[in-house]
């Protein structure tokens, strides 16, 4: 029975087309990659059912402008189908025969392999680690989505957050929790945007916050970031107006731009107010004693990026220097930590921290393609040969 | 005349032998009294990497005039170590030196230069456009790499000659003074002299140029005698290092082994040619003498790449030069293997193509400069060169050489008698071998990619561009095979496929490094995406000309299977 409903799914035929459609998606989804980030491509092109392909991805602008757009099955539809063909054809024509071991090594692995693909694009999470030299950090930030956080120091050993995340701030919108000490009223919320000083600033866009220590700057709403011009981090910006109650307590300019909290009081109570990336508090610290970047003699190319840093974990008693550097990444608590960046003069790092719980399936997978290949080819092929050559 | 066919291979490879052998033997000794041929042997370092002076100078005149050496207007050889010192010993000579290449008839007339009937013109001719090459340089400068024009590309180009010039002349590189009594890395000269008047190893290089300005030969060598002695003591690996270097250099081994490559494939041809004439006598011996030339090119080839290793010091695959130069040698290999399977010939015709080819699309690769630059940080792993890189590298030559092989059948069968029923099967066979091969080592190749990404940033699969090519090689390859195995194409099928794994594998070599995105997006050349478009019309020609009715292939095998299709058919 369930042979007769597999047996369609199970024909080379379909291989073949699912083969040609992956290397046109793959293609197209090459080319899509320069006018848009890579990011927007993976989720349009490879993590989708299906994907509106422009034509006009295949011919450059200045030869020629070609409007419209093609549908076409996603890398999700397509991972999807080369699964059920796989496990049909196997089903429906299962035989277990030594000849045979080697494709069905191979393609058991090809399984494990989408299916880790699938495992890393729903449950991996990235997110980095910025330190200054000297200082320490306990929190992993996430540059793809923001938050408002407010802080109440009164307590002597710990700080109060509250935050709220950035799909709850839009222009216009006032929010209100108990948790608050104030209201906040978001008179404008920039999902991206650029700081301009106060020389800089546009007259329209001045004066419109009136606290702060950034009332005299200004910022402008910028479209998203899809990666074009290598810009592909948003970084959000707000105007707020406070209230205690009736009492307004003055507008500020919230941004991440702006590292410093800033001071609010209410009721002889002091507050720190701030719009930063989403952070994740973890239960280890890592403090950053020395960055170093080394050039090649005479030249500005970079020859290595390390980090040394102190890495504090109480949980696990752990108290340890570490160096991280590029192609060494540190693995603790089931994340791995890379070098991927630097603050400008050299100041500080920027490591890269990634979870991902299959991390460790494409290992697993591709050998076990790998060692099937080699089976079949080598049991298939050598002696076929040596026949020919006869 | 059976002793001449007997004697024909043994012959050959006694020329190539002697060929390859010459240029180590032949002396480039530079006719001076000044000891030029050590001084081009001293170590400097420039773009991070130690090598002789000789390097310096040669690259950088490759760089200004696409020579390595000068002809004066009376035919008098200069050569670039020569060139080098007059430049920074005797800049009022070495501004009337005619090299700076420029073509572009726009820029010439920015120059005021386009009434002259030759291409390469001295710093004092530039010299009064100065303020309006920079003016247009910096309004160049200012746009995308991509959407400049060519008067602005060429711009650029001579802005950058130019500087390129101004420094070399100034001294500020290559760093010329090594580590010998002070500090423990190279340093700048003109840096050292300004801090320190009095610094030891600058004021030895400075007291030989002097006698050189002053054309006092004795003082020079003298000098230079004591300098090099120090060298060997202080820096002993890099001056060994240098030399070979400065041998290599003259030696240029791979165009020895195109040359060679060349003529291995014109002997290859010949036989195939006796072989249809029926003459297979002639056609063994050619076979046999194409075989012997490919050996000995192959061997100058390896010593070439073995020589970059040790210079180097990493993995032969760095860059796309030496990619190019690594895929030629590893066909090579596969050409040698199927040849002892199948005594067509074919293989090594073929190897001949891809090693000439290959060999050609490195030398302009190489003309702009170094061919042993360092690389970027994160690429600074000699594991993962020696693993990913080499094995992905094997896949690119594979998927070519079942591509080429599929080419002959196509040629041979469209426009030959030479394939029989058991020739053409057998051919099959190989290009069925070959994509089997490519399938694995493109598949390996590629996912040893992905673990080093999964090392350096944590992200097994990026689908960054040239993953992505890697990637579609492989899925080119599992297409060929499933459907084969499927029973949907059949030898032609087979053939006409495998021609445009042709075209995937040149897409993700090349033109995957041209749309400048992602990480791999390492040297765009514009020339290069013209000779890809070329390469790829051929291929689409080839696979037309592939999918010709059998019926009208003059090789009988096909005819045959048409005839039988039919048969077939009309059951």
């Amino acid at each position: 029975m369930i042979k007769k409903i597999l047996k369609p799914w199970a024909s080379l035929k379909l291989t073949v087309v699912i083969f040609a459609l992956s290397i046109f998606l793959i293609f197209a989804g090459t080319l899509a990659q320069v006018n848009s980030g890579i990011w927007t491509v993976v989720d349009e092109y490879f993590r989708s059912v299906m994907v509106t392909i422009p034509l006009q991805i295949f011919v450059p602008r200045d030869i020629a402008n070609i409007p419209g757009a093609i549908w076409f099955p996603g890398g999700l539809t397509l991972g999807v189908l080369m699964f059920i063909n796989l496990i049909a054809a196997h089903v429906v024509r299962f035989k277990f025969a030594k000849k045979r071991i080697g494709i069905i090594i191979t393609h058991f692995g090809i399984i494990l392999l989408l299916v880790g693909e699938f495992i890393t694009g729903y449950a991996a999470q990235e997110g980095n680690l910025t330190i200054l030299e000297g200082q320490t950090v306990n929190f992993v930030e996430d540059v793809r989505a923001s938050e408002l956080s407010v802080t109440d120091q009164s307590a002597p050993d710990d700080d109060r957050v509250v935050v709220v995340p950035d799909r709850f701030l839009e222009t216009g919108k006032t929010i209100t929790n108990g948790l608050l000490p104030f209201n906040i009223k978001i008179t404008e919320w920039m999902p991206n945007s650029q700081m301009l000083g106060p020389a800089q600033a546009p007259p329209s866009r001045k004066g419109l916050a009136d606290s702060g220590m950034a009332k005299d700057l200004a910022a402008l709403p910028l479209p998203r970031a899809n990666g074009v011009d290598g810009a592909t981090v948003d970084a959000p910006s707000a105007y707020v107006t406070l209230y205690n109650g009736e009492q307004r307590l003055g507008s500020f300019l919230l941004s991440v731009y702006i590292d410093q909290p800033q001071r609010v009081v209410v009721d002889g109570r002091p507050y720190l107010i701030q719009v930063r990336f989403k952070r994740t508090y973890k239960p280890y610290s890592m403090r950053l004693i020395d960055f170093k970047h080394d050039l090649f003699t005479g030249t500005q190319m970079a020859r290595n990026y390390s980090s040394l840093v102190q890495l504090v974990d109480e949980e696990r008693n752990v108290d340890r220097e570490v160096l991280i550097y590029m192609n060494h990444p540190l693995r603790h608590a089931g994340e791995t930590f890379y070098q991927a960046s630097f603050l400008r003069g050299d100041t500080g790092t920027v490591l890269q921290v990634v979870k991902n719980p299959g991390w460790l399936i494409p290992y697993i997978s591709s050998s076990l393609v790998a060692l099937g290949m080699l089976i079949h080819f080598g049991i298939r092929l050598v002696p076929a040969l040596r026949r020919s050559s006869k | 005349m059976k002793t001449l066919q007997r004697a024909l291979p043994w012959l050959v490879l006694i020329i190539a032998l002697l060929y390859s052998g010459q240029k180590v033997v032949d002396s480039d000794s530079i006719p001076s009294r000044f000891d030029l041929d050590t001084f081009r042997e001293i170590p400097v370092s420039a773009s991070g990497r130690t090598k002789p002076l000789d390097t310096v100078a040669r690259n950088s005149l490759m760089n200004l005039s696409g020579r390595q050496s000068i002809r004066t207007e009376d035919g008098e050889k200069i050569s670039a170590v020569e060139w080098y010192l007059e430049l920074i010993t005797q800049p009022e000579q070495s501004v009337q030196r005619r090299v700076f290449r420029i073509d572009h008839p726009d820029v010439l007339a920015l120059l005021g230069l386009d009434s002259e009937k030759r291409t390469r013109f001295s710093f004092a001719e530039i010299r009064p456009a100065g303020t309006e090459i920079n003016r247009q340089a910096n309004l160049a400068s200012k746009l995308k790499a991509k959407a400049r024009d060519p008067f602005q590309r060429a711009i650029l180009v001579l802005n950058q000659r130019l500087m390129l010039f101004s420094e070399l002349s100034q001294l500020q590189r290559p760093y010329l003074v090594p580590p010998l009594t002070v500090g423990d890395d190279w340093r700048s000269f003109v840096t050292v002299l300004n801090e320190n008047p009095m610094d030891q190893d600058a004021r030895m290089l400075l007291k030989m140029l002097q006698s050189y300005r002053d054309n006092d030969a004795e003082a020079f060598n003298a000098e230079l005698e004591k300098f090099v002695a120090l060298v060997d003591s202080q820096v002993p690996y890099d001056a060994r290092k240098a030399r070979y270097e400065v041998v290599f250099n003259h030696v240029q081994p791979f165009i020895t082994a195109s040359a060679l490559y060349l003529i291995a494939f014109l002997l290859g041809c010949f036989g195939l040619l006796s072989s249809q004439l029926s003459k297979p006598d002639w056609s063994t011996a050619l076979l046999g003498s194409m075989t012997n030339a490919i050996i000995v090119a192959f061997i100058v080839q390896t010593i070439g790449i073995a020589s970059r290793v040790y210079l180097q010091g990493r993995p032969p695959v760095t860059n796309l030069y030496s990619s190019a130069i690594f895929i030629g040698w590893f066909s090579i290999i596969i050409g040698l293997i199927i040849d002892r399977q199948m005594k067509l010939g074919l293989g090594g015709i073929m190897a001949s193509v891809i090693g000439f080819g290959t060999l050609i699309v490195a030398h302009n690769l190489g003309s702009s400069g170094d061919t042993m630059e360092m690389m970027q940080a994160v690429l600074d792993t000699n594991f993962w060169l020696a693993t990913h890189v080499v094995v992905v590298t094997i896949g690119y030559s594979a998927t070519f050489f079942a591509g080429f092989l599929a080419t002959a059948y196509v040629l041979l069968g469209v426009f030959t008698r030479v394939l029989d029923r058991e020739r053409g099967k057998s051919l099959t066979k190989m290009v069925y071998a070959v994509i089997c091969f490519a399938t694995v080592t493109s598949f390996v190749g590629t996912v040893l990619g992905g673990i080093w990404a999964d090392q350096s940033w944590g992200r097994f699969w990026g689908w960054d561009a040239k993953e992505n090519g890697a990637a579609l090689i492989v899925f080119m390859n599992l297409l060929i095979l499933h459907a084969r195995w499927g029973g949907m194409i059949k030898d032609r099928g087979l053939a006409v496929l495998a021609i445009s794994g042709n075209i995937i594998t040149a897409w993700s070599w090349f033109g995957t490094n041209m749309l400048g995105v992602g990480l791999h997006s390492y040297g765009f050349t514009q020339s290069a995406v013209f000779w890809i478009a070329v390469f790829v019309l051929i291929q689409l020609t080839l696979m037309g000309i592939g999918l010709i009715p059998l019926s009208f292939w003059r090789s009988k095998f096909a005819r045959a299977d048409a005839a039988q299709g039919l048969i077939v058919d009309s059951k």
